[in-house]
């Protein structure tokens, strides 16, 4: 099994060094958190959804329409009930809906779609290992990036171990979907002590397999990615630089509110 | 008590948490703790979309409150970036950061309040045993989920995403309700057997604490000077004198007085029962322990140029594991050979990788799947994976810790060649393995017993004596088993050594009519089916996991009551998937399964665990009781059976698995032995008093002696009545013990009919990529096929 969203394909976007990467993601949630209206936020989500069709990353964009649609409609029916305005929509009691309301629950619908489809875009065209190394390059000290390369690495097998105490447990005759509230939430523990006492158990095994592979956590590791940056990553810098001055200009400026 | 060990001082915090980031089984535990918290989100997160916390109660939240009084600041990283990683699977986002940070306070709030509130605190250890503890842990739960539910919920109203008031109760609501309720019988089950296995943080680091102030090794410097001299002189790579290692909790030394020499370029086997200290002396050769294992080691151990006596990581020694998986870290096969190369010191050139990786890739086959997720490749392609990520580094000494344990037949005759390359290469190998057939090649065998050698020469020396490997507990060769009694004083062990004794000796293999009627599969035992008895019926059925893969096509066959069934083929031929699909764990995509002509898509899972029990291949899967009673009683108290039933049932499933009732019922069953293990999992699916029981993969991992047992009681469950179905990929105790064997290829079925008969077919066998065992190929050359030693030793006619 595996569950990466890396999409192996060969696009400009997976070309660029993932610290433009992860630069550019971070300004188009900038660019998103500047604008509240839903016009702007939807010329953004226009902008990603580019981004998206040309790293050839639409089959995971697919994967998780579905959280993309909820997403918005959570944020698009919540907030009105919590957003004061003067256009009168609706009212029950104490209860109001103004249009200023639903307006700014669109636009925080669409924010949260920018903001989810920008990471969806990161994890499809960047490598695990190139992610963790340009963390480090940030300044994340280098055993933290590879513990989340190994948690990484290590959820699957752990999602196939779930799969197989599931089983094994359901044919003892465990059933989860009877019995009150608090059963059921007891009926968690059969299934989470054989994971964590399977996993837990295999800890020094795991350290010890580490440490002769060559690791040690004060020891200096050394890249051999070839990956650097290229005129390629320093335009689409200069891009993201570009749209965040002039998106903060026209925020000044009182457009997009 | 835990032990929050910095206490409320906030310059303590900091080193306990940066000093997770400066041990290696630390950052291990830390990503574990991850990988569980992901591993847990995940399939509430694909199903049901929410915002951190949101919506829906997930059991995941239990689990940064229990790691935190256990593992102390490895849960409090390893939950946020546990969460995070959730996260990567659709909301990854500047959200993110704030549901790191909340849930890092979740996992490391607990820790430092336990023990630490003045009054409040039980002083007692951090699980709900009275009042008081019960009380700490309620307090420390609604503090810690406070803390977090305000922390993500301001976080993401700060980026106007959802509004506070919606979210802040949801989250704390979430973790209160899962760290109460789920909290509680957690820790009970987990902080014990934690203790046990010295992972409880405080042990861990006051292990570390007592490393650093006092060294392990105890090194004799005029051994060490003779051994030295007369090493450099006999170019020895691997140099053993007296060395003694004893665990720090084990009462007697795992290797005792050890003394032994290996030259460069030699393939050396150790063979030996199980905790006779195979292990250990592997992970002693490159210095695992005493690092790892905290215990006292002496004498002197030296390898290759390293020559000061203690044992040292060294880059000279390639370590490949029994469970070799767990040295697979990276996502791709080319990143997995590189990481090992980024640790040398000077690093290499660009060039010079590329000419390794490319060289160790052709080396092991492995060529053209560079970019490949080495979790898709098969077994045996990810342990020559790990193989060649340790070849890369280009060490001296290669050992190989019972690497043959997981793979079948093709995989094994491949490691095998490979290894006979690398020793003509001038590699030194040491190979632990129990298999006298995967040995035979070797230069020389040690057999260890208790930390000791007792034995040491050629393998074919050691096999072709007569009862020779029995007294040392290890498997004997088959064939030599035959010539047993023929008084022989040097058995044959391969195929073509029996056939040249008979030849020798003008012996002839005639098995009589009686056997001949059963050759011609008239009279074997059970009989086949006629589908008026049949207890499993398979019509028509497929299978698949992935729309558009099919893992069983049109599978129909007939199992009678009473019937003795080994499921055979190689791994990934559809075995397993054909035996939860009797056990109705799994349903059929196409056609339909009957069990006692009940259909399993619509007869309830508690009805159909009455009548099938599914005995899983590893008993780790199920384990979780406090005690081997209770594990035991586990199936049948969810099926509803009264208890004084219960209580007779328990007792007559151990007695059935060999388990003695007044030893064992108060036993931890995590700490048995995996066979013990193997038989509290049987005993606890006897104990719902199925008719039909499904083995898969019984003897993996087992030793001669266990394997004997195991097998001893699979067929007293048959002579009790019960129909048996084997799934299994090790050819000769199909020959053995089971009658009838459905041969599986590629999700088909290849062959049903008495195993004999399928033995008697070479070709047929090959192409399910399977070899006939030995013995039956030694006795075609007569034209028969024969099953079983006693069997063969029956036909011997002497002139």
């Amino acid at each position: 099994m595996t569950i990466s969203l890396y999409l192996d394909h060969d696009t400009w976007m997976h070309r660029l060094d993932a610290r433009t990467k992860i630069l550019s993601v971070l300004a188009l949630c900038i660019l998103a958190l500047l604008y509240s209206h839903p016009f702007y936020l939807a010329a953004v989500w226009g902008l990603v959804f580019l981004g998206v069709v040309s790293a050839k990353a639409l089959a995971n964009m697919k994967k998780i329409s579905i959280l993309l649609v909820l997403l918005f409609l959570y944020s698009a029916i919540l907030w009105p009930f919590f957003v004061e305005g003067h256009t009168h929509i609706f009212q029950w009691g104490s209860i109001l809906i103004t249009s200023e309301g639903l307006t700014f629950g669109l636009g925080m619908g669409l924010r949260l779609n920018v903001m989810v489809m920008s990471g969806i875009l990161l994890l499809s065209t960047t490598r695990l290992e190139d992610f963790a190394r340009s963390l480090q390059r940030f300044g994340i000290p280098p055993s933290m990036g590879f513990a989340v390369t190994l948690a990484f690495r290590w959820v699957p097998t752990l999602l196939g171990s779930i799969s197989m105490i599931v089983q094994a447990q359901r044919s003892r005759g465990l059933d989860l979907s009877v019995g009150s509230f608090v059963d059921k939430i007891r009926g968690y523990a059969p299934l989470v002590v054989p994971l964590i006492g399977h996993t837990i158990r295999q800890t020094m095994l795991l350290a010890m397999a580490l440490e002769s592979k060559g690791f040690r956590p004060s020891r200096r590791r050394h890249s051999y990615s070839q990956s650097h940056m290229t005129g390629l990553d320093y335009g689409v810098l200069f891009v993201a630089v570009v749209c965040v001055g002039v998106s903060w200009r026209l925020r000044v400026m009182g457009y997009g509110v | 008590m835990n032990d929050g060990r910095s206490g409320w001082r906030t310059c303590g915090w900091v080193s306990d948490l940066t000093s997770v980031w400066q041990d290696t089984t630390l950052i291990v535990l830390t990503a574990q703790i991850a990988a569980i918290y992901a591993a847990i989100l995940i399939p509430f997160k694909v199903g049901i979309p929410i915002i951190p916390g949101f919506v829906e109660l997930r059991p995941a939240n239990a689990i940064p409150l229990v790691a935190s009084l256990l593992f102390g600041p490895a849960a409090a990283w390893g939950a946020g970036i546990g969460n995070l990683i959730g996260d990567c699977f659709g909301t990854l986002g500047p959200a993110s950061l704030f549901g790191f940070l909340g849930n890092f306070f979740l996992g490391w709030v607990p820790y430092l309040m336990w023990g630490n509130l003045g009054p409040l605190s039980s002083g007692k250890p951090p699980y709900w045993q009275s009042w008081t503890q019960g009380f700490e842990l309620t307090t420390i739960s609604v503090v810690s989920s406070a803390v977090c539910a305000v922390t993500i919920a301001w976080g993401v109203e700060l980026l106007g995403l959802l509004p506070f008031m919606v979210l802040a109760p949801a989250i704390f609501l979430n973790n209160v309700v899962m760290g109460l309720l789920l909290g509680p019988p957690l820790l009970a089950f987990l902080y014990p057997r934690v203790k046990r296995w010295g992972l409880y943080y405080r042990d861990l680091s006051d292990a570390r604490i007592q490393r650093e102030a006092s060294p392990v090794v105890q090194v004799d410097s005029e051994l060490l000077a003779k051994s030295r001299r007369k090493a450099i002189r006999d170019e020895f790579m691997v140099k053993l004198e007296d060395v003694t290692f004893r665990y720090r909790s084990a009462d007697s030394p795992a290797l005792h007085r050890l003394s032994l020499q290996i030259r460069a370029g030699e393939w050396i086997v150790i063979m030996g029962p199980r905790d006779s200290g195979k292990s250990t002396l592997c992970h002693c050769l490159n210095g695992l322990i005493p690092r790892f294992a905290p215990g006292v080691f002496s004498g002197v151990l030296s390898v290759g140029e390293q020559w000061d006596g203690v044992p040292r990581q060294s880059e000279s020694v390639g370590l490949v594991f029994q469970d070799f998986d767990t040295q697979l870290i990276a996502t791709n096969v080319e990143q997995e050979i590189t990481h090992p190369l980024e640790y040398l010191d000077p690093p290499l050139s660009s060039e010079e990788v590329r000419r390794r990786r490319e060289s160790v890739l052709h080396q092991v086959g492995l060529e053209g799947l560079a970019s490949r997720d080495p979790l898709t490749l098969s077994g045996g392609q990810r342990q020559r994976l790990v193989l060649a990520s340790v070849l890369v580094c280009q060490p001296r000494l290669l050992v190989l810790d019972q690497p043959m344990t997981d793979l079948d037949p093709d995989a094994r005759l491949s490691l095998q060649n490979l290894c006979v390359t690398l020793r003509q290469q001038g590699m030194t190998i040491i190979l632990v393995e129990h298999e006298p057939s995967e040995v035979l090649l070797a230069d020389r065998l040690y057999v260890l017993d208790h930390g000791e050698i007792c034995w040491e020469g050629t393998p074919q020396a050691l096999f072709q004596s007569p009862g020779l490997p029995k007294q040392f507990g290890l498997a004997s060769s088959l064939l030599a088993d035959c010539f047993v009694d023929l008084g022989l004083s040097t058995l044959p062990i391969t195929v073509e050594e029996a056939w040249r004794v008979t030849d020798e000796r003008g012996i002839v293999l005639d098995p009589g009519n009686d056997m001949a009627i059963r050759e011609n599969g008239m009279a074997e035992e059970g009989g086949q089916c006629n589908g008026s008895c049949s207890s499993i019926q398979f019509q028509s059925v497929s299978f698949e996991y992935v729309s558009g893969v099919p893992v069983l096509k049109d599978v129909s066959l007939s199992i009678a009551q009473g019937e003795f069934v080994a499921v055979l083929g190689k791994n990934g031929s559809g075995k397993s998937t054909l035996g939860k699909l009797v056990s109705g764990l799994l349903l059929p995509s196409d056609g339909s399964v009957l069990v006692r002509d009940q259909n399993t898509t619509v007869t309830p899972m508690t009805e159909l665990s009455r009548m099938v029990g599914y005995v899983f291949q590893n008993p780790d899967h199920q384990i979780f009781a406090e005690t081997v009673w209770d594990e035991v009683g586990f199936g049948i108290q969810n099926l509803g059976v009264p208890d004084d039933e219960c209580e007779q049932r328990i007792v007559e499933s151990l007695r059935s698995v060999g388990l003695d009732v007044g030893r064992y019922r108060f036993e931890d069953p995590f700490s048995l032995t995996k066979g013990e293990r193997q038989r509290v999992a049987v005993a606890s699916i006897l104990a719902t008093k199925p008719d039909i029981l499904i083995f898969d993969e019984p003897t993996t991992g087992l030793d001669a002696r266990e394997t004997d047992r195991m097998m001893t009681m699979i067929c007293d469950l048959h002579r009790q009545g019960h129909t048996i179905v084997m799934i299994t990929h090790t050819i000769h105790l199909v020959a053995e013990y089971a009658a009838r064997c459905v041969l599986m290829h590629d999700g088909t079925v290849l062959a049903d009919a008495f195993t004999r008969v399928i033995f008697s077919d070479p070709a047929l066998m090959r192409a399910a990529a399977l070899n006939v065992p030995d013995l039956t190929r030694f006795s075609q050359r007569w034209g028969h096929t024969l099953l079983t030693v006693n069997e063969v030793k029956a036909a011997l006619r002497l002139p």
